[in-house]
């Protein structure tokens, strides 16, 4: 009740304030004694109607008495007072009334105040008051107070805006008026506020919408959108040499606006609104011309003028345009490039989902045939409806399950199978069967013309400019949610079949899948693999993407087997190019490792892909487009060199995908075999270096430095157990510099690089570091140490890469350090020796050997596990370069497979058991002067030795008396690297 | 500018279907002018004005008018908690509006509980009766409903102004009895009953005795 005392504090409150009700009283006061605007008062009443708004906006919070004089005084009739004043200066002070009412309505949360302020039609008034819209300012705020007022809109507040007795709506009628604003801002709030009209659930509301303005406000958003992509057509067309990107772009992002936009409102699943809206969008815009510009096709030319009446006749169609204006025919007549509808085709079948528009879409371009087609497209919807019945009707027949009735159907139904060609591959158990003919296919597709053109648009001899269009627009149709399997299946899906066998009761699944379009997809891909083709990686990436769905059904591979073959081929080609750019330049590896690293970062997304304007101009090489380099040509020898590297792990991927089967040979390195920050290693008898560490800020620390096969550790003791560290920084060799000091011999300047890795893009280097050494002996040896560390774990890489290549010279045998984990060298003199390692490592095992103390985790892969790994790989290409394919799939298959298979030869009497000082042949071979000193090596030993009877996979810890030689140690417990020393085994036997 | 002066402040609301003449009757009372044509009212309109009642106690009234039509109901509900009065207005010609009172009276007594509202039954445009109009409500009918429920009747003109000022007055005058009676008391956040500093002494003792009573339940 104290709040009341305000009405008479005017004496001892704070008339300084701002926030009270005196300050509305004195404003009150300078409104009524300024109630005609003139040039002199409109800025005292320009700052009045500020403060007013402030002050209503604070009690509507705080002091009820606020809004209470503001009822009393009925202020408001001074703002429409105000308004309706056409004297100078009056657009100035409507600005700022709009402003203020907008903020008023915007923050008053009573709702007995907000009603106030709508009653008795003053805001109507306001609504429908002639302003001066072009004054921009003007516009500016009107159109965002009718926002601001949709915003309130609700089953309650419609009755303000909506008189049912009159028939009006102003705040509805008044605002699409300006959907077509040139600026962007207006326009976008057009569509806020309808949106937010749509939305009230007011049945005669909705029927005013419907019966008033629906057809009206529909076909001129429609012919707006046709005119736009005219000139985004105009655009594409006239800039074949990229220099109107940004208005490209600009033209691009209007249309997905629209799209949008027009799914918003199918969202809202107003069944009238929506029926009207669909109406209008297929016959006077996406059949028209979007579907009508797939018909564009060099060899159906006599063709076109006969479809060009039927259309135009559709557009005209007095049931449907009873509104339409003459300008509509203005659009239809004219036809957007091919390359532009199927670019604007695939933005409608990724962004609408409204199941009546997409499903009659998709059927036109999939199913339409010729005669229908001839018919007119007016017929086409007809037809569908037709269609529909009568697969509802035959697939009651199948339910029946009798053979007879299959049969039937496909005889009656021939023309259907005609439509589009197919092969069948029938899939019982093992067994797989061509059943049709895919020339026959050949043949019906031109029939389709629609689906004809999309199809020619794949091919990609020339280049790859539409071809990228064809496959994200049946990308776009066979994923979207709309459109229902039975559409999609047999030609952008893996159509299954159950068929009953008349004899028994078991049923076979029998899938079929279009062999057309995945010999299309074949094509691409195999171009793909070539040097020198024209087909963008993103082209490449995106029919992979249709390639699997085109063939997967149901988690498996519904391939056929020659099928296969061509996409082992692609395989194999795919190296091939790439080992054109296989080099031993440092550059390569960092490149291979970089690009898989972009590559992990997300496969392709088509709906993003398909905003970019970028991609409808003619494909180019030029990375000055500032074109991304998946959507270009590749410019320069790198450039390839990437492309290669990228196409091979695409093709790589799209066989593991397709068998099932996960990546274990990439990344090059194997994050988790490595030595993590933090972690206790057992350095017992390992090569440490002492070093003190000086930062660049001059911090030091004393730290002992371990080189391990791929990594350096800086460590410190472990406080816990004797002989062992605890790693406290980690760098790869391969990313180190070293420089020695040339004033002081005990120092070295080390910098460690940050991995490549997808997440981060932070390039400061790890480490930047002065390393003083107790002498110069030591300096020397650990240069010497990471230097040649530095390469060989290069080195190492370049052979993993060589052996996923198959490169045979390279490949064959294991590179020192993974001969040196080899088990075959050991695996007899070890035996012995286990039972007293008990602990985590060989005593007699060389120097440098380091263990990460895991002895709880037997599942930890150490890091050679997975070089090791991929000794399988090297094996074959060693045997000889006609067994590559069969290795590549081997490489593929099962790791059970391919363990037990060497297991078996484990026992092999004939496979040498080499010294384990030996060096292998093939060291010398290639890096003959990094054998003889071999670096030390950590071993990782995830868990107490098995004895090997136990488990021929685990390999035992080895030792050798030689100090100079260097045998890993390797126990895996892991199963992917079960059969690895093995496999170490054969290679040296194939030496 | 000065404020009038007043020791209370009541809001009253007027309900009743639509065309019986609530603005109209609220526009002689406040304005005392009668308007030959006058629009629906469009969600709600608000006036006040300030009355004496008997001891010369001066109370501001704060009137909501409501919007008679089914499609403002939900609206004009909002505006019943805040009301201490209510003016149930039917038309004398017209049977319908009357045979709706009821309804009204019980929709206004459940959105002011727990308030118990002032209501006064107020029938419209007597003047019509008095030119030869027809009479579809009598006047015995009316207040002996008006007795059942314990509500004032009144007829009135908003022409000639007949009873107009009555209507309000018996409203204002029991509200103010009840205040008086201790049946009401000014309360914080309920908009009902407010109090007015009428004079530099004029502490209220009705703030003061409402005062005690919270404090005694907390």
């Amino acid at each position: 009740m104290f709040r009341s005392r305000s009405w008479f504090g005017g004496g001892w409150g704070r008339p300084k304030n701002l926030h009270s009700l005196e300050h509305l009283k004195y404003l009150y006061n300078v409104l009524s004694r300024n109630q005609t605007v003139s040039e002199h008062n409109r800025s005292l009443l320009v700052e009045s109607l500020r403060s007013i708004a402030e002050i209503l906006i604070w009690g509507d919070q705080n002091d009820s008495s606020v809004f209470d004089f503001f009822l009393e005084k009925n202020m408001l009739s001074f703002f429409l007072r105000i308004m309706r004043q056409r004297s100078g200066g009056s657009s100035f002070v409507c600005v700022q009334l709009l402003q203020t009412l907008n903020i008023l309505f915007e923050n008053i949360r009573n709702e007995t105040s907000l009603y106030y302020l709508l009653s008795n039609n003053h805001v109507n008034s306001i609504i429908v008051h002639k302003f001066d819209f072009s004054d921009e300012e003007v516009m500016a705020y009107y159109i965002s107070f009718l926002k601001t007022l949709s915003l309130k809109l609700n089953a309650h507040t419609i009755h303000f805006f909506y008189n049912e007795h009159t028939n009006d709506f102003p705040l509805y009628t008044e605002a699409i008026k300006f959907f077509n604003h040139p600026e962007s801002m207006v326009r976008i709030a057009v569509r806020t506020l309808t949106l937010n009209v749509y939305k009230v659930e007011d049945t005669s509301m909705l029927a005013f919408i419907r019966d008033r303005t629906a057809a009206p406000y529909f076909s001129n958003i429609v012919w707006f959108i046709g005119k736009h992509i005219q000139e985004l057509d105009t655009c594409v067309r006239n800039d074949a040499d990229h220099q109107s990107q940004n208005r490209l772009s600009d033209l691009v992002a209007e249309h997905l606006d629209h799209l949008h936009y027009l799914n918003d409102i199918l969202c809202l699943n107003i069944t009238d609104l929506n029926h009207v809206l669909t109406d209008h969008l297929l016959h006077k815009l996406l059949i028209p011309l979007y579907i009508y510009s797939l018909s564009s096709n060099r060899r159906r030319m006599s063709n076109n003028d006969l479809v060009a009446q039927s259309l135009s006749k559709v557009s005209l169609t007095p049931k449907t345009s009873q509104n339409s204006s003459p300008k509509m025919h203005d659009v239809t007549n004219g036809k957007v490039s091919c390359v532009v509808a199927l670019f604007l085709l695939s933005q409608v079948f990724l962004i609408l989902s409204h199941s009546p528009l997409v499903q009659t879409l998709a059927w036109i371009i999939l199913k339409t045939d010729k005669t229908v087609f001839e018919n007119g497209v007016d017929k086409l919807h007809d037809f569908f409806e037709y269609e529909k019945q009568r697969e509802r009707q035959s697939s009651e027949e199948e339910a029946s399950g009798s053979v007879s009735s299959e049969k039937d159907k496909d005889s009656s139904c021939s023309k259907e199978n005609l439509l589009y060609e197919q092969a069948n591959i029938n899939i019982t158990d093992e067994e797989k069967q061509r059943l049709v003919d895919p020339m026959e296919g050949m043949g019906s597709v031109k029939n389709h013309p629609f689906l004809e053109t999309v199809y020619e648009a794949l091919d990609c001899t020339e280049n790859d400019y539409a071809a990228l269009f064809g496959l994200s627009l049946l990308y776009a149709m066979s994923s979207n949610r709309g459109v229902t399997s039975d559409i999609t299946e047999q030609v952008l899906r893996p159509k299954k079949s159950f068929i009953s066998k008349s004899s028994t009761t078991s049923k076979d699944v029998k899938y079929t899948y279009n062999t057309f379009l995945v010999e299309k997809m074949l094509q691409i891909i195999i171009f793909s693999c070539q040097p020198s083709c024209r087909v963008r990686l993103v082209t490449l990436e995106l029919a992979l993407k249709l390639f699997i769905q085109l063939t997967v059904c149901d988690g498996k591979t519904v391939l056929s087997e020659s099928h296969r073959h061509t996409i082992e081929t692609a395989r194999v080609q795919s190296m091939a190019l790439l080992r054109n750019f296989y080099k031993s330049e440092e550059i390569f590896l960092d490149m291979f490792e970089h690009e898989y690293c972009d590559m992990l970062k997300g496969s392709l997304n088509v709906e993003w892909l398909c905003m970019d304007s970028a991609i409808l101009l003619p494909p180019t090489g030029t990375p000055m487009t500032g074109i991304d380099f998946t959507k270009r040509l590749p410019c320069g020898e790198v450039e390839r060199a990437r492309r290669a590297i990228r196409v091979y792990f695409l093709v790589r991927n799209l066989v593991l995908t397709l068998n099932g089967e996960v990546e274990t040979q990439l990344p090059l390195t194997n994050p988790q075999s490595c030595v993590q920050i933090d972690q206790a290693l057992d350095l017992n008898n390992s090569d440490l270096i002492a070093c003190t560490v000086v930062y660049k800020d001059g911090t030091k620390m004393r730290r002992f430095l371990v080189i391990d096969i791929l990594q350096l550790i800086l460590v410190e003791p472990d406080t816990k157990r004797l002989g062992w560290g605890v790693s406290k920084l980690v760098g790869f060799l391969q990313d180190i510099e070293v420089a020695g000091d040339k004033d002081d011999s005990r120092c070295l300047h080390i910098t460690i690089h940050r991995p490549i890795s997808g997440a981060s893009t932070n390039r400061v280097p790890l480490l930047n570091a002065k390393f003083v050494f107790d002498d110069n002996i030591r300096c020397m040896a650990a240069k010497q140490r990471l230097t040649k560390g530095r390469i060989k774990a290069r080195q190492k890489k370049m052979q993993h890469i060589a052996r996923l290549l198959e490169i045979p010279g390279q490949s064959g045998p294991p590179s020192p350090a993974f001969a040196g984990q080899g088990g075959p060298y050991t695996r007899s003199s070890v035996r012995p020796t286990r039972v007293e390692n008990r602990a985590l490592f060989n005593i007699n095992r060389g120097p440098g050997f380091a263990a990460p103390r895991r002895d709880s985790s037997p599942g930890v892969i150490h890091r050679a596990d997975e070089s090791i790994r991929r000794h399988r790989d090297g094996e074959s290409p060693s045997r000889g370069a006609n067994l590559k394919i069969e290795n590549g799939r081997r490489d593929a298959r099962s790791r059970d497979n391919s363990s037990s298979r060497v297991r078996s030869r484990e026992g092999s009497p004939r496979m040498p058991r080499p010294r384990s000082e030996e060096i292998p042949l093939e060291l010398i071979k290639k890096a003959p002067h990094s054998i003889i000193d071999m670096a030390p090596k950590i071993t990782i030993i995830p868990r107490p030795q098995t004895p090997r009877v136990i488990s021929s996979e685990t390999e035992p810890s080895t030792s050798n008396e030689h100090p100079k030689e260097v045998i890993k140690t390797e126990i895996s417990v892991s199963e992917e690297t079960s059969f690895i020393a093995e496999e170490n085994g054969e290679d040296d036997e194939n030496l | 500018m000065v404020e009038p002066i007043f020791d209370y402040q009541f809001r009253l609301i007027l309900i009743g279907d639509s065309t019986v003449g609530k603005s109209s009757l609220l526009k002689y009372f406040t304005d005392g002018k009668f308007a030959e044509v006058s629009d629906p009212t469009v969600g709600v309109d608000f006036f006040a004005r300030l009355i004496e009642v008997k001891d010369g106690t001066r109370i501001k009234l704060q009137l909501w008018d409501t919007a008679g039509q089914e499609r403002f109901r939900s609206i004009t509900k909002s505006y019943y908690r805040n009301s201490v009065g209510a003016l149930l207005v039917y038309d004398i010609c017209n049977r319908t509006s009357f045979d709706n009172i009821p309804l009204w009276m019980s929709e206004a007594k459940r959105h002011i509980e727990p308030h118990r509202p002032v209501f006064c039954l107020v029938g419209c445009k007597l003047d019509l009766v008095n030119n030869g109009g027809k009479r579809e409500v009598s006047k015995e009918e009316a207040k002996a409903f008006a007795d059942q429920h314990s509500l004032f009747h009144v007829e009135t003109s908003a022409k000639n102004g007949l009873n107009v000022e009555e209507a309000f007055r018996c409203v204002t005058q029991e509200v103010f009895n009840r205040i008086q009676s201790g049946e009401y008391k000014v309360e914080d956040g309920w908009d009902g009953i407010k109090t007015g500093f009428s004079r530099p002494s004029g502490l209220n003792f009705n703030l003061v005795e409402a005062e005690p009573a919270k404090l005694s339940c907390c």
